[in-house]
């Protein structure tokens, strides 16, 4: 009886144990989609990303995304030159925007069982080299081992030194833009 | 009106009108200018995967002016390197890491509607030659924790091995 429960006990030790390797950890994603979307009256433009690289550290809570700004793709050439020009991201000087948040509601995240999750994120957000705090809820789809985020916030084009004084720009483009995120993730 | 101050308005009219129909059209060309043809535009430069990577994580910046354009329209490059792994983005676009095997990082092509086709065909360990536009370079990321690859999009592959 007693050999008995030493093997189940460690039997039960073991499946923790490899549960456990699976889902603490980072968790990677290459496989990532950004948009933006800009209304005004006269106007709707979007624009999208998939060349961004994103983790999440399921033990800490950690989030980061990296976005390439020159992978932003936009219906007209135009539009996406202008977008790129140092009139407005000057994505030369400035290549990668970034994201580094921490997901504040962790406890009730379990990411070893399938399920939707509700994710509150606090953090900064980097463009330009002009970072400041920000505040989001995504979702998290667990299937498996494969991760699903989705999220939609709102950026304030001026509070990163992206402001359009005059000319089509400061018609066209809404002040703030709405921002999609979604991206899928695989243990590292 | 004399007859010479009307003739002189009416060319003046129809000056005005050529200029406005060639004014207005050159902008609604270059309004609806189509995206630059990354396949059809002449390689800016012919490299391996690993001499990129090497490049960028030597000097970012340096890197970055060599390969980056103001507008965004940056260098086309025709990449060789070993296909290390094959994924697919949110668009159902092919997605091939070109890297060696000792390389920190590597350079990931992603293709178009039109090239999708024949990228499917690549195989893992194949030697290839892809050419594209870049979007941006390799570096470590310290909060990543992680090397970020090389990234270009637009891309077909120009040579299998």
């Amino acid at each position: 009886m007693k050999k008995v429960s030493i093997i189940l006990s460690s039997l039960v030790l073991l499946v923790a144990l490899t549960a456990n390797s699976q889902t603490s950890g980072k968790l990677v994603s290459t496989k990532t989609q950004i948009g933006f979307y800009s209304h005004t009256s006269v106007e709707d433009i979007s624009a999208s990303n998939s060349t961004s690289i994103s983790t999440i550290n399921v033990s800490t809570g950690d989030v980061v995304f990296s976005v390439p700004m020159q992978g932003f793709e936009f219906e007209k050439s135009l539009m996406q030159q202008h977008f790129n020009s140092n009139k407005f991201l000057d994505t030369k000087a400035f290549p990668k925007a970034k994201l580094k948040g921490k997901i504040t509601n962790l406890s009730e995240i379990d990411f070893s069982k399938d399920g939707t999750y509700k994710a509150n994120v606090e953090g900064e957000l980097t463009i330009k080299e002009v970072t400041k705090p920000v505040k989001e809820t995504g979702t998290i789809v667990i299937k498996g081992n494969t991760i699903e985020v989705q999220s939609k916030f709102n950026v304030t084009l001026a509070d990163y030194g992206i402001t359009f004084v005059k000319g089509k720009p400061s018609s066209n483009i809404a002040k703030t833009v709405e921002v999609t995120v979604h991206a899928e993730y695989k243990p590292e | 009106m004399t007859p010479k101050t009307k003739k002189i308005v009416k060319i003046g009219a129809i000056l005005l009108i050529v200029g406005l129909l060639i004014g207005l059209s050159t902008a609604y060309y270059m309004f609806n200018k189509p995206h630059r043809d990354t396949q059809s535009a002449k390689t800016d430069f012919t490299v391996t995967s690993t001499q990129i990577v090497q490049e960028y994580l030597e000097n970012n910046a340096a890197a970055n002016e060599k390969y980056l354009s103001d507008d965004g329209d940056s260098k086309i490059l025709e990449i060789t390197g070993t296909v290390n792994n094959i994924s697919e983005d949110f668009n159902g676009l092919v997605v091939i890491l070109l890297k060696s095997e000792n390389d920190k990082a590597g350079v990931s092509c992603s293709f178009t509607e039109e090239t999708n086709d024949r990228a499917k065909t690549l195989r893992i360990g194949q030697t290839v030659t892809i050419k594209g536009v870049i979007r941006s370079g390799a570096a470590y990321d310290e909060d990543l924790e992680m090397y970020e690859n090389v990234i270009v999009e637009k891309s077909n592959v120009l040579n299998v091995k």
